[in-house]
């Protein structure tokens, strides 16, 4: 491949990293805090809407099975081209979503930086470059590739949680968020060493190849490697019992940055691994698939328990995100690889994420507009909101159907798929399961819904929201409303993005 | 001209829009509101009839074939669930009618709900909100190509039909004279007893589709019809019967609640506790019809495995359709409200359409729905024009001070309190005249030609079988129900049109305004000649548009009945008779007489006048035994075991999440944690050294999990 198709393939990624070096430069140089305030956002904005134009670009380029890139560029190294990366359907997918995320959250945050931090530049540059590492891993098919692309992306995100620097809540949270990835981080690392040890390889198709063709005293060593692998994965994902930091630094993090994590690094974790176990360990799906359940059942029942007792909005939002994520595991622990409708618990997960996004987001934008408003995000303060802001209210409601999975939304959808993807493959407890926390969680979702309606407000005034907050919310309750009336293209989205993956078994 | 058909989805789409849009935006704005109801349902009409045009010039590969748009909506695991619109000669013939009457009603609800003026409706723009979903849903069910969105639809128009039927029931403001209490328990009765007893159809309609859905994995139309599925369906056995059979009645227990058949008719009547013009659409374009459209569109599953002259459930659509033409009709006679009597009418008449399906005919069946639609929905909208004068009458009787305004017998809608109006409202009379005779079957009004092809079918029927079997007694009660409609109408005329005034209302009545009385004219224009749409003479032109839409289905044809004078005549003569009849016995009639039917009839008067004693029946039969039911499962709830269990189980489960939360907190931050740091006494002390804070100990459930894992792991 030469330098110039590689270039090529990689085009949204380099559009997406000029556009955060753009926005750096433009801080240093735009003397004014005013011009800077309000015109940087939008910079930020065009540079993502830029590199959604570069996704679609090329998306057609994307073959059968992914178009391997190999990121050994000229013949100076010697040794063969190792792929690093794919440009498959799955990396599509996450490019697209990613896209989807910074467009939404540079537009919902726009105010709350304005008046929280004085350092607005570097905030866009490091959400887009934060973006840039969610798509790099998930399109990573190296172990060396994913750890790079993981770390980039904590490194990242430990900033930007610690944003506020004279807020000790984010201070703390960012702190805590840091140490707790480095040691989940390390513990990753661990395990690939491990992988690598035992097949001399980190390509991950290659590492499939060696192991089941190599020798079998090796292949001990790949159950230790994939739970140390799923520590630093479930640290991503906050999944149960890798969760614990994911609470403190939601509540501490700048709001805009909490929806980030809320979605974002989430929905890395699940891309990387997906790739790691369909693509680098098909074989041990036995080993594997067990773990997966009983981590799924954790996360969903510890998640929604603990978030029946939460008063503030945020943390009850990172609680409930714990949970959704366990749900979401589902889809990718009832995996049939041999029979026909083998990739409905992969659709499920990809159209939950994706239903998960909007949901998550819109959910996190209305906390956004009622924070600054109100100073804070208790649950007392949505008292009265269908009379100080009968739109927020409303698209609140949408968001919270969906989180609780109720029909016309795509949060059901989502559900639909990865639940009856487990009755499919008889995990009926994992269903069972997954359907009494979802009834559980109505009880919270609703105190929300309560206050909301009919709570009394303490203070009448009517909530102004800016236009362009205004915008992701009703976009954002539309796309709910529309995976689940019309689900179809949506599926078949997800169908063609586990396409590839399908090609390995 | 075929560029029309892609607009079919905007048919239910846009009242939709305007529903929608009404209830979000413009509900303050009463005019505005009403506007755009009007609009929509108007812009509708034009649609439609575009799409009447098209499928008119397109010719035959569309009025059989039919047009399809599916939408790939829904997988169902390696399926996809279409969705989607269709059009044949069938479904354009609706559509020529359905979104016309609405029109026709929706701009008549202007006036009848008194825009502008001080007694103007308090939810007025909520009214036309409703009524335009109403539309939606009935538009909806003609243009779905698939089993699930006609439910849909059918189900949206019964929940509009309870919004509707219950609208007056309880009142806002102080100025609503014409709510009183009694009324606000009427219209909630009515509502609650329409919605619960075309529920019971539901029912039974939604567990045949699930049946039919779990036989044949499909809902859409044209695959159930392809002749293997039907042969596939018929070879199935199921209590007793061909699957088929089973599916058919179950759709057809849906036709019977929905269009008010016998035995759940009973819902229809209390619908008259709406307004007027609501009483209009469920009558005329909208609710009723839908039962009938169901029927007709299903035919080949009645038919399905058999004959049709011996198809069980064809023949059971023709037993239910010719006792409710019979026995809804000999109700009609015995009725005061002037509305009632219309009712009863409708219920007789949708069983005449039930018994030219039931004989196989969809074209008879259905035509008679169309012309029935036009001069029904005039009847119903003249008799609120009637109601209307009288009220105002009633008012400025009160105001000349001639009576109390207060005199508890009043009713507006009694017909013994009219008489003589046709000189004080000539422009509701002569209309009101053309609706009549339709419904009679005067030559040449509309009702004339489409119920004579009915009774011919019968007729033909008959002769051909050289028996006294099912279509003879479906020919005797159709023809028999003609004399005793022509009864009832003659008397309603009399009564409400001719003697003297026999109330000060009467005497003050006055005629309403022209947004009222305008589509009572368009309405008779159709009335007199909507026959021709299927005339014999022109070569019945409705039966070669539409009569092909079932062939291929292999099972049911179309065949044209030849005219058969002597039953036209003898059925005219009838009618004549029935009417001159009516009108003679009650031109004279006097406020306070004992009325002549009830000199002469005595006690089967009094039977008739209860309705057969129906409603008491059910009333003793299921609602007390239902309602005692629930006293007492109410007592099981709330009072003596499951609340309590209730309350322990909520008990429990926040206990739960107490115990969880300081597990979390508790046992693993420090007590597990900890623990566990003593346990592995260097590797804690070691992270305790070089670490502060919480961190440590979530790092070390890491740790632990990762070897508790990996210890698992080894161990087994």
């Amino acid at each position: 491949m030469t330098l110039n198709q590689l270039l090529t393939l990689l085009l949204p990624e380099i559009v997406l990293t000029v556009a955060a070096f753009v926005v750096l430069g433009l801080d240093l140089i735009w003397r004014g805090d005013e011009v800077r305030g309000r015109w940087l956002p939008w910079v930020a904005f065009l540079g993502v809407l830029l590199t959604l134009v570069a996704t679609i670009a090329v998306w057609p380029m994307a073959g059968v099975g992914g178009r391997p890139l190999a990121l050994t560029v000229g013949q100076g190294f010697g040794g063969d081209a190792i792929p690093m990366m794919a440009l498959d359907g799955l990396a599509l997918f996450f490019k697209l979503f990613t896209v989807l995320v910074l467009l939404i959250v540079t537009l919902s945050a726009g105010e709350y930086v304005q008046t929280h931090t004085p350092f607005r530049g570097e905030f866009y540059a490091l959400m887009l470059l934060a973006g840039l590492s969610i798509m790099l891993a998930s399109a990573a098919t190296n172990l060396v590739m994913i750890y790079l692309a993981i770390e980039f992306l904590s490194i990242t995100s430990y900033v930007l949680t610690g944003y506020l620097r004279d807020d000790p809540r984010s201070t703390e949270a960012a702190i805590k968020y840091f140490i707790y990835g480095a040691g989940a981080s390390a513990v990753m690392l661990y395990g690939f060493s491990l992988l690598y040890g035992a097949t001399g390889t980190t390509d991950l198709a290659a590492i499939a190849t060696a192991l089941t063709a190599g020798s079998t005293t090796v292949r001990w060593l790949v159950f230790p490697a994939t739970i140390m692998a799923l520590a630093g994965l479930g640290f991503k994902i906050a999944l149960v019992p890798f969760h614990q930091w994911s609470p403190d630094a939601y509540e501490g993090a700048p709001t805009p940055v909490t929806a980030f994590l809320s979605v974002g690094p989430k929905a890395a974790g699940f891309a990387v691994l997906m790739r790691l176990l369909l693509t680098a360990l098909p074989g041990f799906q036995v080993d594997w698939v067990g773990v997966l359940a009983g981590v799924a059942i954790i996360t969903m029942s510890l998640g929604n328990l603990v978030a029946l007792r939460q008063t503030n909005v945020k943390r009850l939002l990172a609680y409930s995100s714990i949970a959704q994520a366990g749900y979401m595991l589902i889809g990718l622990a009832a995996l049939a690889p041999l029979s026909e409708s083998w990739t409905t618990g992969l659709n499920g997960l990809l159209l939950y994420l994706f239903a998960y996004l909007f949901t998550n987001l819109g959910a996190f934008a209305i906390v956004i507009a009622v924070e600054n408003r109100t100073g804070s995000a208790q649950i007392s303060d949505f008292a009265g909101l269908i009379r100080r802001a009968p739109f927020l209210a409303v698209a609140m409601f949408i968001f919270l159907l969906s989180l609780i999975g109720i029909p016309p939304t795509g949060g059901f959808l989502g559900k639909l798929f990865v639940f009856g993807a487990a009755i499919q493959q008889r995990m009926i407890l994992l269903a069972v399961v997954g359907i009494i926390n979802s009834v559980v969680s109505v009880y919270y979702y609703y105190a929300i819904i309560r206050e909301m309606f009919f709570g009394q407000a303490g203070d009448a005034e009517s909530i102004p929201v800016t236009p362009s907050l205004k915008l992701v919310v009703g976009v954002n309750a539309v796309m709910v409303l529309a995976i689940a009336l019309y689900a179809e293209p949506f599926i078949r989205l997800a169908t063609e993005s586990v396409q590839m993956l399908a090609a390995k078994f | 001209m075929e560029f029309f058909f892609n607009l079919v989805p905007l048919i239910p789409l846009i009242p939709l829009l305007a529903f929608a849009a009404i209830v979000l935006f413009t509900h303050r704005n009463n005019r505005l509101s009403s506007n755009i109801a009007i609009g929509g349902i108007a812009l509708s009409t034009l649609v439609s009839w575009g799409v009447v045009l098209a499928t008119i010039l397109a010719g035959e590969h569309v009025q059989v074939e039919g047009w399809e748009l599916p939408i790939p909506w829904l997988p169902t695991g390696t399926t996809v669930f279409n969705t989607g619109f269709a059009v044949d000669g069938f479904t354009a013939a609706m559509l020529f009618m359905v979104p016309f009457v609405c029109t026709m009603i929706f701009i008549y609800s202007q006036g009848y709900m008194n825009l502008g003026q001080p007694n103007q409706d308090p939810r007025y723009a909520r009214f036309f909100a409703y009524i335009s979903l109403f539309a939606a849903g009935m538009l909806g069910l003609v243009v779905a190509d698939n089993l699930l969105l006609l439910f849909i639809s059918w189900e949206v128009m019964g929940l509009c039909s309870y919004l509707l039927i219950g609208f007056w029931s309880f009142r806002d403001r102080d100025n609503e004279q014409h709510i009183d209490e009694a009324q606000v328990k009427r219209a909630r009765a009515a509502a609650l007893k329409a919605f619960i007893t075309t529920r019971v159809g539901d029912v039974l309609l939604f567990s045949g589709l699930a049946l039919l859905f779990s036989y044949t994995g499909t809902l859409t139309f044209r695959e159930i019809f392809r002749p293997d599925m039907l042969e596939h369906l018929g070879s199935i056995s199921l209590l007793g019967m061909p699957a088929v059979t089973v599916i058919a009645l179950l759709a057809f227990g849906g036709a019977v609640g929905k269009s008010a058949q016998f035995p759940l008719h009973v819902w229809l009547p209390d619908a008259m506790e709406g307004p007027t013009p609501v009483s209009a659409l469920i009558h005329a374009a909208t609710m009723v019809a839908a039962g009938v459209y169901l029927v007709a569109r299903m035919l080949p599953l009645f038919v399905a495995g058999f004959e049709t002259a011996n198809a069980p459930a064809l023949q059971w659509v023709a037993v239910i359709g010719a006792i409710t033409a019979f026995f809804g009709a000999t109700i009609g006679l015995a009725q005061d409200d002037i509305k009632r009597v219309l009712a009863y009418s409708t219920i007789s008449q949708l069983g005449y359409m039930m018994m030219g399906l039931g004989l196989g005919s969809l074209v008879a069946g259905i035509f008679h729905l169309l012309t029935h639609a036009f001069f029904k929905a005039l009847l119903f909208l003249g008799s609120g024009s009637v109601i209307h004068g009288m009220e105002h009458g009633h008012h400025a009787a009160g105001a000349h001070g001639q009576t109390s305004q207060h005199d508890d017998g009043f009713s507006a809608n009694d017909m013994k309190t009219m008489g003589g109006l046709r000189h004080k409202m000539p422009r509701t009379f002569w209309p009101y005249m053309a609706g009549t005779l339709a419904l009679v079957g005067i030559v040449p009004f509309a009702g004339f030609w489409s119920k004579d092809e009915i009774l011919a079918e019968a007729f033909q029927r008959w002769q051909e079988s050289g028996a006294l079997g099912l279509p003879f007694w479906v020919w005797l009660a159709g023809t028999l129900g003609a004399l005793i409609t022509a009864l009832y109408m003659g008397r309603q005329i009399a009564l409400v049109f001719w003697g003297e005034p026999r109330h000060e209302a009467a005497t003050h009545a006055h005629e309403s305004p022209n947004s009222m009385t305008g589509p009572l004219m368009v309405l008779a224009v159709f009335a007199l000649i909507g026959g021709l749409a299927n005339a014999p003479f022109l070569g019945s032109p409705l039966h070669h548009f539409m009569g092909g839409v079932h062939e291929a289905s292999e099972v049911v044809h179309s065949a044209t009945v030849s005219f058969n004078f002597a039953v036209a005549g003898l059925s005219t003569v009838v009618a004549l008779l029935g009417l001159l009849g009516g009108w003679a016995i009650y031109r004279n009639y006097r406020a306070g007489e004992v009325e002549p039917f009830q000199r002469w009839l005595g006690p089967i008067f009094t039977l008739l006048r209860n309705k057969y004693y129906v409603d008491e029946l059910y009333q003793l039969v299921i609602i007390r035994p239902v309602v005692w039911l629930a006293d007492q499962v109410f007592n099981f709830d709330n009072r003596w075991v499951v609340d309590p269990l209730v309350n322990l189980v909520g008990a429990v489960g926040r206990a739960a999440a107490d115990i969880s939360l300081l597990f979390d907190k508790v046992a693993v931050d420090s007590g597990l944690v900890e623990g566990t740091a003593k346990a592995f006494n260097a590797f804690g002390g070691w992270l305790r050294q070089t670490q502060t804070g919480r961190v440590q100990n979530y790092l070390l459930v890491v740790a632990v999990t990762v070897l508790m894992l990996l210890g698992l792991y080894l161990y087994l």
